[in-house]
C-alpha cells in the first residue's frame, strides 16, 4: 500500500485534490528495449494543485412549447439557439429554443449559466495555465531555447475558432474581435467559443475518427443511434471517463441503445477489438502481442490473451434473432418481409454478457506460459512495478457476465495509470499539433516524453477536471504557450519538440470543410443538426426471448415512424449513408441544409460519417473510419482540383455566398475587400495587398473571384 | 494511414530527406508533413535493399499490371475449369486455343486462350464476401487494427511514382478503400468511379481569361505566407498548386479522356462500364499510370447461374478478349500483365439454379508480363472441389504479380508500428506461370 502516495485517499474528491499523484515521479522504465532517444535536459518546477471540479447536476423540468404541449426532460446543453434535452426513456430532442415559451428559453439559460458556475473559475483556469507555462518555460531554458513571441490579435483569433469551433469566424466575428479594447477579450472569447455550438461539432469530428464513427456496420446496418448519442453526450458535457465507461459497457441493441454501437464496431473481430480498446483509452499498443510476444515492447502474447478475456463472456451478435423472427412470421404473409429482414438484421447487433468466459489460447500457442487451446484466466497488465499495489487492480473474476464491467472499472479509473495520461496527452496534440509524447498510440514509457513534468500537469489538470474536455482546453487555450506564434514543422527526427508554441498545421478535411460552409453560408450552418437515430429506434426488440406480438408492434411503429418522412429515409442504411439527398435531408432535426452544386452544405459532423470517397472531406483526408485515427493531413492534386474547378470552387465564388454577400455590404471598394480578407483569413489587408485587389478589381475580376483567390492562398489552408 | 507513427522510425533525417525529395517528384499525392511521414527509413531500406528473387524467370518484366476483380466469387467449374458429370454446369465445355477447356460461355477468351495462363489451383480459407475480397486484394486476411497496402502501393513503395504528373495507381469502378494500407495516403489509388467521366474538376469553370486573371491575383496575395515562409508543408502546398495549373494545361490528362478514342475502339470494348473501364484502364497503363484495378459486380451466383452467365459472363468474355488482343497487338502485352482475380470459386454441387460460396479450390487468370502463354497451372480435382495437389494461395497469387513487376518478395518491410510486413504476406510466387 505503501508503493502508491495517495492510496489512502478515500474519495476520487480527494485524489483530485492532492497535488500531484504517482505520475509527477517518472518511474523507472520495465526493461527497456527502446532507444531514448536525444536527450532532455529537466527543469522541474512544481505544479500548483488545481480544484476538482464539483459534479454537475441533473436538471429535469416540465418544458413548454409556444403551442402549450408539455415535455419532461432533463435539460443536457444549450448552444446558441439550440437546446438538447433528453428524456425518460432515453430519446434525444434538439430544438431551437424558438419554439419553447420564453419562460422555458430563460429556465434553460439559467440551467447553462449553473453549468458554467460549475466550471473552473478564472483564477483556477489562471493558476494551471501559469504552470503550463512555468513547466515549458523551465525546459526550453534548459535546452537554451525561447518561447515564441506571442500572436498577433489576428493569428490567435484564427487558431481559437478553428480549435474551439472547427472553423473560421465569419467577418462579423472577426471584426468583433479586433475591434475590442477589452483587455480580458482573449479569455473572454474562449469562453464563448466553448460553450458555442460549433464546439460540440468540432468534438464530434475530434472523437468520430478516434472512435471510428462510421454510418454503417457490416451489411449495411446504421449505426446513426450511435453518432446521436455521442452528440447527445458531447452536449451534455459528458466526462470522458464516464463517455468511455458507457461505451464499453453498454448492453443491450444498437437500434435501442447507441451507446453499445462502439463495441460492435468490432463484434465480428473481438480480439481485434480489445487491441483497438488499449491503443485508443491507454496508448498501448498490444495489436502485435495478438498473434505473437511484441518484439519491441514488453506485451506477451499471454498478457494480450489474459486483457482479452475480460471480454471473453461478451457477446456482441444475436445471430438467433434471424431465425426466431422468420420462425415466428412464417405463417403471416402479411407482414412485409423486406421490413422485417431489415428488423432482423439491426436486432443482430446487440452487446450482452453471458454467464460463461469462452477465451482460450490458440490451438498454436506457442509458448510456455500457458498450454494451446487451454482456457484463459483474465488478468491485468501493469506498466510498473508498483501499479499492481493500485486498489484499482483488485477485480473479481469469479462473476462472468461482471467481466467487462470490472475491466471498464479499471481502464477509466483516475487511478489508472495510463487513462488519463492518455486522454491529456491527446488534447494536447488537438491544440497543439504534436503530442507531449509522440507516438499517441504508443504512451508506455512516459520517459520519452518531451517534457515529464508537464504530461503529469496536465494528467493531474485531466483529473481535477473530472475528464470534463472542455475544462481541460479551457486552460490550455489561456496559457501563454498556447498563445504564443506558432513554430514551423518540427523535425522530431532531429530533437523533441519542447513546445515555444503550437506549431503551424494544415485544416483537419473538417476544418476546411466547415470554414468554407460557414463562408457559403454564415453562422446558420451551426444550428443544422443531423439527428438519424430516433427512427430506428422503433426497429428495436425487447432483450432476451421474442414473441410475434412484439415483432408486429415492432413492425407497426417502424411503419409509422419512416411514414412521416418519404421514402427513402434513413431504413434504408445504405441510402441513408450513401450520400442519397432525399434520404439525407430527411434525416435533419431544426433548420435544414440547403443545396448547392449537388453538395449538401451542411458542417461535417452533420453530413454521413465518412463522406463518401469523392466527397471533398474525404479528398482532404477525412478518415475511413476503419481504424482510429485515420484521417490526414497528406496534399494532393485532386484537393486542389476541387477547390479551384469542383462543386465547392463554384460555391466559394457563387454570388449567395454569405462572404460575398457581407462584403458587398460594404459601400467602399476598400471595405469590400477588406471584408473578404475578414470572412477568409480573419484579418485586414495589407497595404500592398489591398492595392493588388483594387487593381484586379478593376481590371475585371469581381467580389466572387477575389473570394475564390482568397480561400485558394496557402494562408486559408493553414492554422499558424 | 495514420498520421502517427512511430518515432524510432524517424531518426535518420537523411533518410527522411532523400524519402521526402522522392515523394516531391511524384506530384498526384505527397505526404506532406515530414514528421508524421515515417515511412522514411522503411522506403529507404526496403527501396536498396537486392531483391532475392532478382534475375528469377519472369522478374521484372511487367512494367504495368491491370489488376481485374470479378466481384462475388466466379464459379470456377462455369468459367475457365469446366467438369463433367454431376458436377457440371449448365454451360457445354469447348476447346479454347492452346489446348485446353473453357466453358462455353467465354467463347471470344477460347479464341486468346493460347496468349494467357489459366490458374486452377487457386486455393483459400476465406468463404464471406467482404474478407474474402479483402484477402484477394491484398494478400493478406483482413484484420481491424491494420489496414493492408494493394500491390499498385506496395510498387510505388519500392520502385517510386511510375510517371511525373500522373497517378501511380488507379482504382475503376470502385472505391479506393485504403488501397495505400500503412504506406502514405498518397499511395492509395485514385477513384475513378465512372470511367467515361474520367477524372473530374479538370476544367475551370471560368472562361480562361478571368480564370488567368485569377492566377495572376492569387500569385499576387500568396506571396506573403505562401511565398517566402520557411514551413515545407506550405511549400508542399505551393508545388501541388503549380502542378494542378500546369495538369490542366498538359496533354497528359488526356489518358482519362475516354472520348478521344476511336468510336470503333470503343464499341469493340461495349457500353458497359466494366467494358470501358477496362479501356481506361489501357488508356492509363498506355500513358504511365503503373497499377489499375477495374472492378465488376454481379458474380455471386447462388440463381439463375445459366442466365447471368450470358449476360454478366458474355460482357466479360468480350472484354476481356478484347483488352488481351489490344494489348498484344500494340505491343503491350509482353510487359503488362492482366490478373482475372475473384474472392473465391463456387461449389461444384449444382442447386437451386446456382452454386454456393466455395474457397477452396478456385480459378483466375494471368496474361503477359512475362507470364507463359496458352498454359494452365495447377488442377482441381475431378469434382471441382480442392486442388489436385499444390495450391496458390491469395498471398502466393500476390507475390508471383509482385515478383512479375520486379519487387523484392519475401523481404521484410517495417511499417510506420514497427511492424515487419513482405508483399505476398510471406508467400512465394508461383514460379511455374512463368516463362
Amino acid at each position: 500500500m505503501k508503493s502508491y502516495p495517495y492510496r489512502l485517499a478515500l474519495s476520487v474528491f480527494l485524489l483530485a485534490l492532492c497535488p500531484l499523484d504517482g505520475l509527477a515521479a517518472v518511474p523507472a522504465k520495465k526493461a527497456g528495449k527502446k532507444d531514448d532517444g536525444p536527450s532532455i535536459k529537466v527543469a522541474a518546477p512544481v505544479a500548483k494543485p488545481v480544484q476538482a471540479l464539483a459534479d454537475k447536476t441533473q436538471i429535469w423540468h416540465t418544458w413548454t412549447d409556444t403551442e402549450g404541449r408539455k415535455i419532461d426532460a432533463m435539460f443536457c446543453g444549450l448552444s446558441g439557439d439550440f437546446i438538447t434535452m433528453q428524456t425518460k426513456d432515453g430519446r434525444t430532442y434538439h430544438f431551437s429554443t424558438s419554439l419553447l415559451v420564453p419562460e422555458d428559453v430563460e429556465f434553460a439559460k439559467s440551467c447553462l449559466t449553473k453549468n458554467r458556475d460549475a466550471s473552473f473559475s478564472p483564477a483556477i483556469i489562471a493558476s494551471a495555465a501559469a504552470d503550463i507555462d512555468r513547466l515549458v518555460g523551465a525546459i526550453l531554458v534548459a535546452n537554451e531555447q525561447k518561447p515564441n513571441p506571442p500572436s498577433s490579435d489576428e493569428q490567435f483569433l484564427r487558431r481559437i475558432y478553428v480549435d474551439a469551433t472547427g472553423r473560421v469566424p465569419t467577418a462579423k466575428e472577426a471584426d468583433t474581435f479586433l475591434r475590442s479594447t477589452a483587455p480580458d477579450k482573449r479569455a473572454k472569447l474562449i469562453d464563448d467559443l466553448v460553450f458555442s455550438p460549433g464546439y460540440s461539432m468540432q468534438m464530434f469530428n475530434w472523437m468520430a475518427d478516434l472512435l471510428r464513427v462510421k454510418d454503417t456496420f457490416g451489411k449495411g446496418v446504421p449505426a446513426f443511434t450511435f453518432e446521436d448519442w455521442l452528440k447527445m453526450r458531447i452536449a451534455a458535457d459528458a466526462p470522458w471517463d464516464k463517455l468511455v465507461y458507457e461505451m464499453i459497457t453498454a448492453d443491450g441493441r444498437l437500434c435501442d441503445n447507441g451507446a453499445t454501437g462502439f463495441m460492435l464496431f468490432d463484434a465480428e473481430m473481438p480480439l481485434d477489438g480489445v487491441a483497438n480498446l488499449m491503443t485508443t483509452f491507454l496508448g498501448t499498443n498490444m495489436a502485435c502481442a495478438q498473434c505473437h510476444d511484441h518484439p519491441l515492447a514488453d506485451w506477451k502474447q499471454r498478457d494480450f490473451y489474459q486483457m482479452a478475456a475480460f471480454f471473453g463472456a461478451t457477446d456482441g451478435k444475436d445471430e438467433s434473432i434471424k431465425g426466431a423472427i422468420t420462425k415466428l412470421t412464417k405463417a403471416d404473409t402479411s407482414l412485409p418481409k423486406a421490413l422485417l429482414t431489415k428488423i432482423s438484421e439491426m436486432n443482430a447487433f446487440r452487446m450482452e454478457d453471458t454467464t460463461k468466459q469462452k477465451l482460450t489460447f490458440p490451438k498454436d500457442y506457442k509458448y510456455k506460459d500457458a498450454k494451446p487451446s487451454s482456457p484463459v484466466t483474465p488478468a491485468l497488465i501493469a506498466w510498473e512495478k508498483g501499479d499492481k499495489a493500485l486498489p484499482i487492480y483488485n477485480v473479481s473474476i469469479k462473476d462472468p457476465a461482471q467481466l467487462r464491467a470490472q475491466f471498464s472499472h479499471w481502464m477509466t479509473s483516475p487511478q489508472n495509470p495510463r487513462f488519463a495520461t492518455n486522454i491529456a496527452n491527446r488534447i494536447w496534440k488537438k491544440a497543439f499539433g504534436v503530442a507531449v509524447l509522440e507516438p499517441v498510440n504508443d504512451i508506455d514509457d512516459f520517459k520519452q516524453a518531451s517534457s515529464p513534468e508537464l504530461l503529469a500537469h496536465l494528467t493531474f489538470i485531466m483529473k481535477a477536471a473530472k475528464f470534463d474536455l472542455r475544462e481541460v482546453q479551457r486552460v490550455i487555450y489561456n496559457s501563454k504557450t498556447y498563445q504564443a506564434s506558432a513554430s514551423p514543422t518540427p523535425d522530431l527526427g532531429k530533437a523533441k519538440y519542447l513546445f515555444p508554441g503550437p506549431v503551424v498545421r494544415r485544416f483537419t478535411a473538417e476544418e476546411a470543410w466547415d470554414s468554407l460552409i460557414v463562408n457559403a453560408l454564415g453562422t446558420y450552418a451551426d444550428n443544422v443538426l443531423l439527428r438519424r437515430g430516433n427512427d430506428i429506434k422503433a426497429m428495436a426488440l425487447p432483450p432476451g426471448k421474442i414473441t410475434l406480438a412484439e415483432v408486429k408492434e415492432a413492425v407497426t411503429r417502424t411503419q409509422a415512424a419512416f411514414a412521416g418522412s418519404s421514402k427513402g429515409k434513413a431504413v434504408a442504411g445504405k441510402k441513408g449513408a450513401g450520400g442519397s439527398t432525399l434520404g439525407l435531408a430527411n434525416g435533419y432535426e431544426g433548420d435544414k441544409p440547403v443545396t448547392r452544386f449537388s453538395m449538401m452544405l451542411a458542417r461535417a459532423s452533420e453530413l454521413p460519417q465518412p463522406s463518401g470517397e469523392t466527397h471533398f472531406l474525404r479528398v482532404w483526408g477525412q478518415g475511413d473510419r476503419l481504424l482510429a485515427d485515420s484521417a490526414t493531413n497528406d496534399g494532393s492534386v485532386p484537393q486542389v482540383l476541387q477547390m479551384m474547378n469542383g462543386g465547392v470552387g463554384k460555391m466559394i465564388a457563387d454570388p449567395r455566398s454569405a462572404a460575398v454577400m457581407d462584403a458587398t455590404k460594404e459601400k467602399t471598394t476598400d471595405g469590400q475587400i477588406r471584408s473578404l480578407y475578414l470572412s477568409y483569413l480573419s484579418r485586414t489587408p495589407t497595404a500592398k495587398e489591398l492595392a493588388s485587389a483594387n487593381k484586379s478589381l478593376k481590371d475585371g475580376l469581381g467580389l466572387t473571384d477575389l473570394a475564390w483567390v482568397l480561400a485558394n492562398t496557402r494562408e486559408f489552408l493553414f492554422v499558424q | 494511414m495514420s498520421i502517427l507513427t512511430s518515432a524510432s522510425l524517424l531518426r535518420e533525417p537523411e533518410d527522411r530527406r532523400r524519402f521526402i525529395e522522392k515523394c516531391a517528384k511524384m506530384s498526384f499525392g505527397l505526404s506532406i508533413l515530414p514528421f508524421f511521414t515515417g515511412i522514411a527509413e522503411a522506403a529507404e531500406q526496403a527501396g536498396v535493399a537486392a531483391a532475392p528473387n532478382a534475375g528469377l524467370p519472369g522478374f521484372g518484366k511487367a512494367k504495368r499490371v491491370i489488376f481485374l476483380e470479378l466481384q462475388g466469387g466466379m464459379s470456377h467449374i462455369d468459367t475457365f475449369d469446366p467438369k463433367t458429370g454431376a458436377n457440371k454446369g449448365p454451360g457445354k465445355a469447348i476447346s479454347a486455343k492452346g489446348d485446353y477447356q473453357l466453358t462455353e460461355y467465354l467463347p471470344e477468351i477460347a479464341k486468346i486462350g493460347d496468349k494467357i495462363t489459366v490458374v486452377r489451383n487457386m486455393t483459400a480459407k476465406v468463404g464471406v464476401h467482404a474478407s474474402a475480397s479483402y484477402l484477394m486484394r491484398t494478400g493478406f486476411e483482413q484484420r481491424g487494427t491494420l489496414q493492408h497496402p494493394t500491390l499498385g502501393a506496395w510498387a510505388q513503395h519500392f520502385l517510386g511514382a511510375s510517371h511525373k504528373t500522373l497517378p501511380s495507381s488507379v482504382a475503376v469502378n470502385r472505391s479506393s478503400n485504403h488501397g495505400n494500407g500503412w504506406f502514405p495516403a498518397s499511395f492509395s489509388p485514385l477513384p475513378i468511379q465512372n470511367p467515361d467521366d474520367g477524372l473530374l474538376d479538370t476544367k475551370s469553370p471560368v472562361t480562361t481569361e478571368v480564370a488567368a486573371k485569377r492566377a495572376g491575383l492569387l500569385a499576387q496575395l500568396d506571396s506573403g505566407f505562401g511565398g517566402k515562409a520557411a514551413d515545407e508543408n506550405v511549400k508542399a502546398y505551393n508545388e501541388f498548386y503549380d502542378t494542378t495549373f500546369q495538369l490542366m494545361k498538359s496533354t497528359d490528362l488526356k489518358a482519362f479522356d475516354l472520348a478521344s478514342e476511336p468510336a470503333e475502339v470503343r464499341a469493340r470494348y461495349g457500353k458497359s462500364k466494366f467494358g470501358q473501364g477496362c479501356l481506361l484502364a489501357r488508356r492509363l497503363i498506355e500513358n504511365g499510370v503503373r497499377f489499375v484495378e477495374v472492378a465488376n459486380g454481379g458474380w455471386d451466383m447462388h440463381a439463375t447461374l445459366g442466365d447471368r452467365m450470358e449476360t454478366l459472363g458474355g460482357d466479360f468474355d468480350r472484354v476481356f478478349a478484347t483488352l488481351i488482343q489490344d494489348l498484344d497487338s500494340k505491343g503491350l502485352l509482353d510487359t503488362t500483365l492482366v490478373a482475372v482475380t475473384t474472392e473465391f470459386g463456387r461449389k461444384p454441387d449444382f442447386s437451386g439454379g446456382g452454386r454456393g460460396h466455395h474457397p477452396l479450390v478456385f480459378s483466375t487468370v494471368l496474361a503477359g508480363g512475362g507470364v507463359k502463354r496458352g498454359f494452365v497451372n495447377g488442377a482441381s480435382d475431378a469434382k471441382g472441389y480442392a486442388p489436385d495437389g499444390d495450391g496458390v494461395s491469395p498471398g502466393s497469387l500476390h507475390a508471383t504479380i509482385a515478383h512479375a513487376a520486379g519487387l523484392p518478395v519475401q523481404t521484410d518491410i517495417i511499417t510506420p508500428a514497427g511492424r515487419p510486413m513482405q508483399v505476398g504476406n510471406k508467400a512465394k510466387p508461383a514460379m511455374s506461370v512463368f516463362i
